[in-house]
């Protein structure tokens, strides 16, 4: 009798397994159609730095080099100039001339956003960080910031003098 | 004499130090850290940021026997004050407790840190002083983590306030400590920075024009404990801790100041190492801790920039066109050796000691005739009587005596400036002999003026005077010959233990200075100050090598223009004859084969055959012989354009002939030493070396006798100085770099002596009745290739003037700033230049400066006329 | 120029010190120029430290030390209230609040016709007769005790009636 049994077994199974494929044809895919197609990230995922604008325009970033201290992977670099009023990059006296980070070096760990005074780099969702040779690899100021806010302008502003005298935003009383 | 030791005990740990002794100081001296803001090792104490608190407890004496009491144990007696005091302004006294950590102080450094952070920005970010910055670091160390005080209640001050166009100053970041404001008061002798209102409203002003009127502006930025004093040139341009350092030698003039080289890589400058800034290097010999603004903001002559030349220049139908090495080495080999007798290499001492050898036996083995390109002479008699090894300013003190004759010390020589200046403030008898009145006069003992153009006179007048051999003396000095003021400086000078004498160029030319060295010498003979520490001449040179070149062998022409309008062949390195006197353009005819070697396109190598590309200082390895005859070795700080491809040597010969035909073509600027080098291998000579410095001074301490036993490695060895500084304290000295690569050996004096006493010829010098004699100054900054470059200082330098008497002024009815037409007569030339009015100087005479374009090597006479 | 206009009166000051020790003589000197035009501007500065062979940058620091020496125009006219606690408890305060809300400034500030300038200065010592205040002037000091607001205007009135006829006169001559 061990024929029959086997055979409703393996019909049985058959059946088993075509039920899973029946209901997995009816139920919407796991898979999703990237690049068309993106899958969220979560609230505190890390991916490429972004650097920020203030609302009027102004960078951020006043080219303190403290991400680049801080980096483990001596990925980011960073050279400095003076603003002036006539050509204002970002609040105070010192903006970033250059803002280099090599996307082959960087282990994505944030500790440049710990360092930043000013909140100027963020690690964003963004993580197609494909690139085809090493140059390409290293990623400038020009692609990092974000677009101009609406309402605000492009830099270099020309500001009204005395304005944009401090480059760190006034702090909160740590009691309030 | 030994001072008095004095033992205590700080934290513990017995000390024993000489009576007088600031407790800072002796906690120091053991590794004890005391945080201090106000107080500096180099200047007084003031005791005002109170940092410095801490518990000190004093043996209890009793009063009946004037003896210590003694606890049960047997231990002394320690009563403890009732509040802190400052060790910064405590002298350490027998059995004194100094406790430094306890929780009293602790508590009072918490308080004192708060309250300085109370109106502090804590910008730190963009603070250039962050990461070296003292405040910072007792912050951290010190401070209490979080302030009572509310933020809303932080004054905002200025954050960019220009105290002239070279020093910045933030107003909210500074803590008052008033280093600065002491310094230029104390130590540069130019109180032109200034404390003005009082309490919180307290700010650094400078009502000097131009602001911040002084050279030494850059050394309160190394001393200022905070971010509030900034140089122009390095504001924002780097943080510290990105920079590399290299060892470095200044090279503006003889005293071979020890700089740290601060280099970065930079992306604008195409990802090059880019010099950044100058520091100065503890050097406590030479310049101490400190430098004058020219060394620390002049540095971009050993820059690189465009106008640096890459590659060797060929004339090719009448033009220079680039050419490759092989090309102009193998032009010149041809030339040179058709010429031999008929070459001369004109040479100036902005060459290192490693790069005048090379040069000096090749032009030997040619058999031509090396000269140096020099204003002043009498350096025969430095090598024999001049300071000898052991010899330090800082030695020197009240047993001793300074004389400085026919100088301007700050223009010609900053630091000797400012370390004779203090020998005079530790009791040494200073003798000013000058012209006219210059700055170190505030402080001589005795200021004396002889008539223009009698240096070596009013030199022999005091020989004279100490004498019985009495040199006949000239009618114009017999008046300050018979002062007694005169009288008596020259006793003091026979008297005093230790006796130098600094002579410069001060309105003289070669014949002058010669005269003016050997009379210097015959004072050091006649009252035996030579050949032992603390003693002799000190030549005050127009360029940092002079005494290098000197030492081998090389001298000046007494008649250049002749020298060279003789010559066949010209090899011209470091020098620009034509910019300075366009005289020398006669040598210039086209007839002789003309190789110049520098760092950019001259007036002088525009002229020239074939010019080579030199490296920079900044570029290279090297050695410099200063003034004090110390030589200092200088370290590589960028890359060479195009590195040095090595020439492999030590290898068996027939590898190492594949190994150099393996090696890429030569090519970008090579070092002075190494060209000379490549010309010899291609005429055949033997003994010359081109693949590093260190090799060419092997070769040089080998056949040059002063430099004999001499090597790098010697040069390199360190040791302990006082005070300490440069460490991760930076509170304690500044931002100057501790010393580690080496403080240099002074040289031997060479074989002479006695036997050098000659009477020099010395004519009577009378101003002319019409007309005017123009004598060169010198001014620290000028207008000579070394400083142009330099875009930051050009409102210093100015444009080309001279100064005129008062009489002259007011025949030619000009004012102040007035433009006046000069004609030197000799040359033939005439220059319109603003007038410059000295009320002090006598009638027909004309002070022109040197190096600003107008042809003066001497006196001169000129004819002037007002420009409209 | 300082010194063709003054120069007996700083011949007798420099005459007081020792030839080496002239830059005591800063005080006095600062005090004829502050006379002159009631305040001490940067060229009587530069004057002042050629006389007594300092640097412009030491005497604009004992300027700026000194709150008493001003170092830009005021009123010609300074009334100086004293502000101490004892004067404060007797209505200083107020009476310099009132009086320059009276005269239309703010305390520190001159009023529209450059005449007067009203100021909280440190003790005058006359701490019983408050509210009390100096008033200094090119003519020197005058003390006015037990002031009400309306006594203060009326001073103030006749400053202003003999500033108009002394440059009336001056008109002139």
């Amino acid at each position: 009798m061990s024929f029959v049994k086997d055979t409703l077994d393996g019909v049985k199974a058959t059946f088993t397994g075509l039920a899973t494929t029946f209901r997995e044809m009816v139920r919407p895919p796991v898979t999703i159609q990237y690049p068309e197609e993106k899958r969220p990230v979560r609230p505190r995922f890390k991916g490429r730095h972004v650097l920020k604008r203030y609302d009027n325009g102004l960078e951020k970033c006043i080219g303190c080099s403290l991400c680049s201290a801080a980096c483990p992977a001596d990925a980011i670099f960073v050279e400095s100039a003076e603003n002036t009023d006539d050509e204002r990059y970002s609040p105070g006296e010192r903006y970033a001339r250059v803002y280099e980070i090599n996307m082959l070096r960087c282990i994505f760990c944030g500790y440049c956003e710990d360092a930043c005074p000013t909140e100027a780099i963020v690690l964003g969702d963004n993580y197609e960080l494909s690139f085809t040779d090493r140059r390409s690899s290293i990623y400038t100021k020009e692609f990092l910031i974000e677009p101009v806010p609406e309402g605000g302008k492009a830099t270099p502003q020309k500001v009204e003098p005395g304005i944009y005298t401090r480059s760190v935003p006034a702090m909160k009383d740590p009691e309030d | 004499m030994m001072a008095k030791m004095v033992s205590l005990t700080i934290d513990g740990k017995p000390v024993e130090v000489p009576e007088g002794t600031l407790v800072v100081n002796a906690a120091k001296k053991v590794g004890v850290d005391i945080p201090v803001f106000c107080y500096h090792p180099k200047m007084e104490p003031v005791g005002m940021c109170r940092m410095c608190l801490v518990e000190i407890g004093r043996p209890v004496i009793d009063r009946a026997s004037g003896q210590p009491l003694r606890e049960e144990d047997g231990s002394l007696k320690i009563q403890f004050g009732p509040k802190l005091e400052t060790a910064c302004t405590t002298p350490v006294s027998e059995g004194m407790v100094v406790l430094g950590a306890t929780e009293k102080v602790k508590a009072g450094r918490e308080d004192i840190l708060e309250f300085l952070l109370t109106s502090h920005p804590l910008d730190c970010p963009i603070c250039d002083k962050g990461g070296e910055c003292p405040l910072q670091n007792l912050t951290m160390g010190f401070g209490p983590g979080e302030s009572r005080y509310l933020y809303d209640d932080k004054k905002h001050l200025a954050k960019h306030v220009p105290l002239g166009e070279l020093i910045y100053l933030d107003r909210e970041r500074c803590i008052q400590c008033g280093r600065c404001v002491r310094f230029q008061e104390l130590i540069a002798d130019d109180p032109v920075i200034a404390f003005s209102q009082r309490g919180r409203s307290l700010e650094i002003v400078s009502y000097s024009e131009p602001g911040f009127d002084s050279y030494w502006s850059g050394n309160t930025t190394d001393i200022c404990p905070v971010g509030a004093l900034t140089t122009a040139d390095f504001r924002f341009r780097a943080r510290p801790w990105e920079l590399k350092a290299a060892a470095s030698i200044c090279n503006h003039c003889p005293v071979g100041c020890n700089l740290t080289l601060n280099v970065r890589r930079e992306a604008v400058s195409g990802g090059k190492w880019v010099l950044k800034r100058v520091m100065p290097r503890q050097n406590e010999a030479v310049n101490e801790i400190w430098i004058c603004d020219k060394g620390r903001l002049g540095y971009h002559f050993g820059a690189q920039n465009a106008e640096r030349l890459e590659k060797p220049l060929v004339r090719k139908n009448g033009e220079l066109q680039p050419a490759t090495w092989q090309e102009a080495l193998e032009l010149v080999t041809e030339r040179f050796q058709s010429v031999g007798r008929g070459l001369i290499t004109l040479a100036s001492g902005r060459l290192s000691n490693e790069d005048l050898f090379n040069l000096g036996k090749l032009t030997r083995s040619l058999g031509g005739k090396s000269i140096l390109y020099s204003s002043m002479a009498g350096g025969d008699l430095t090598t024999q009587i001049g300071f000898a090894p052991g010899t330090n300013f800082a030695d020197m003190g009240k047993e001793s005596a300074i004389l400085v004759v026919g100088s301007d010390l700050e223009e010609e020589a900053p630091l000797w400036w400012l370390r004779v200046r203090q020998a005079a403030k530790r009791g040494a008898t200073l003798i000013v002999l000058n012209a006219r009145q210059t700055k170190l006069d505030r402080d001589a003992h005795y200021s004396l003026r002889f008539p223009f153009g009698t240096a070596a006179a009013a030199v022999l007048a005091l020989v004279n005077t100490l004498s019985p051999k009495r040199p006949e003396l000239p009618e114009s000095i017999q008046e300050l010959a018979r002062s007694s003021e005169l009288k008596a400086a020259a006793k003091a000078f026979a008297e005093a233990k230790d006796a130098a004498i600094l002579f410069g160029g001060d309105g003289m030319g070669l014949a002058e200075t010669q005269a003016l060295a050997q009379a210097c010498a015959n004072l050091l003979l006649i009252t035996d100050h030579f050949g032992r520490p603390n003693n002799g001449l000190l030549g005050v040179w127009p360029r940092a090598n002079d005494q290098g070149a000197w030492e081998l062998g090389w001298q000046p022409s007494m008649n250049l223009p002749a020298d060279l309008a003789q010559a066949q062949a010209l090899y011209i390195v470091a020098a620009d004859p034509v910019s300075d006197d366009p005289a020398y353009l006669n040598a210039f005819d086209g007839q002789k084969f003309v190789v110049v070697q520098d760092l950019y396109l001259s007036q002088t190598a525009r002229l020239a055959d074939v010019v080579f590309p030199a490296q920079a200082w900044t570029e290279r390895e090297g050695s410099y012989t200063s003034g004090e005859r110390r030589v200092q070795r200088y370290y590589p700080a960028l890359q060479p354009n195009a590195a040095l491809p090595p020439r492999v040597e030590s290898p068996g010969s027939r590898r190492a002939q594949v190994l150099t035909g393996l090696r890429a073509e030569l090519d970008g600027p090579q070092a002075d030493f190494a060209i000379p080098a490549f010309l010899a291998e291609k005429l055949g000579y033997e003994g010359f070396v081109h693949a590093s410095a260190s090799l060419v001074f092997a070769r040089l301490a080998a056949e040059a006798p002063s430099f004999g036993g001499l090597s790098y490695q010697k040069l390199a060895e360190v040791h302990e100085q006082w005070p300490i500084v440069g460490r991760s304290d930076l509170y304690y000295g500044g931002t100057t770099y501790e010393n580690t690569q080496g403080l240099g050996v002074q040289l031997p004096l060479a074989q002479g002596g006695a036997s050098l006493l000659s009477w020099p010829q010395v004519a009577d010098f009378k101003l002319p009745k019409l007309g005017g004699i123009a004598f060169p100054i010198t001014r620290l900054y000028d207008r000579g290739a070394t400083l142009m470059h330099s875009q930051l200082l050009h409102k210093r330098i100015g444009e080309p003037y001279i100064i005129l008497s008062k009489q002259e002024a007011s025949r030619l009815k000009i004012s102040q700033g007035g433009f006046v037409r000069i004609t030197f007569t000799d040359a033939e030339r005439s220059v319109v230049v603003q007038a410059k009015v000295d009320e002090g100087l006598p009638e027909r005479v004309v002070l022109a400066p040197r190096s600003f374009g107008l042809p003066i090597s001497g006196p001169t006479p000129v004819e002037l006329k007002p420009a409209g | 120029m300082l010194a063709e206009k003054y120069a007996q009166e700083i011949q007798t000051i420099l005459a007081k010190y020792p030839p080496d020790q002239r830059r005591s003589a800063v005080m006095p000197l600062l005090y004829i120029a502050q006379r002159d035009k009631m305040y001490v501007n940067r060229e009587d500065m530069a004057e002042i430290a050629e006389i007594l062979g300092i640097t412009p940058t030491e005497v604009a620091s004992i300027v700026g030390f000194y709150s008493l020496y001003y170092e830009e125009q005021k009123g010609k006219y300074h009334i100086q209230v004293c502000t101490d606690l004892p004067c404060a408890l007797r209505g200083a305060e107020r009476f310099m609040q009132e009086l320059c809300s009276r005269l239309n400034i703010r305390p520190g500030e001159t009023t529209a016709d450059g005449l007067i300038t009203v100021e909280p200065v440190m003790c005058l010592a006359a701490c019983d007769k408050a509210p009390m205040f100096q008033v200094q002037s090119g003519a020197g000091l005058s003390y006015h005790e037990n002031q009400t607001v309306e006594s203060a205007l009326a001073l103030i009135e006749q400053l202003r009636s003999d500033a108009t006829r002394k440059r009336g006169r001056d008109s002139h001559v």
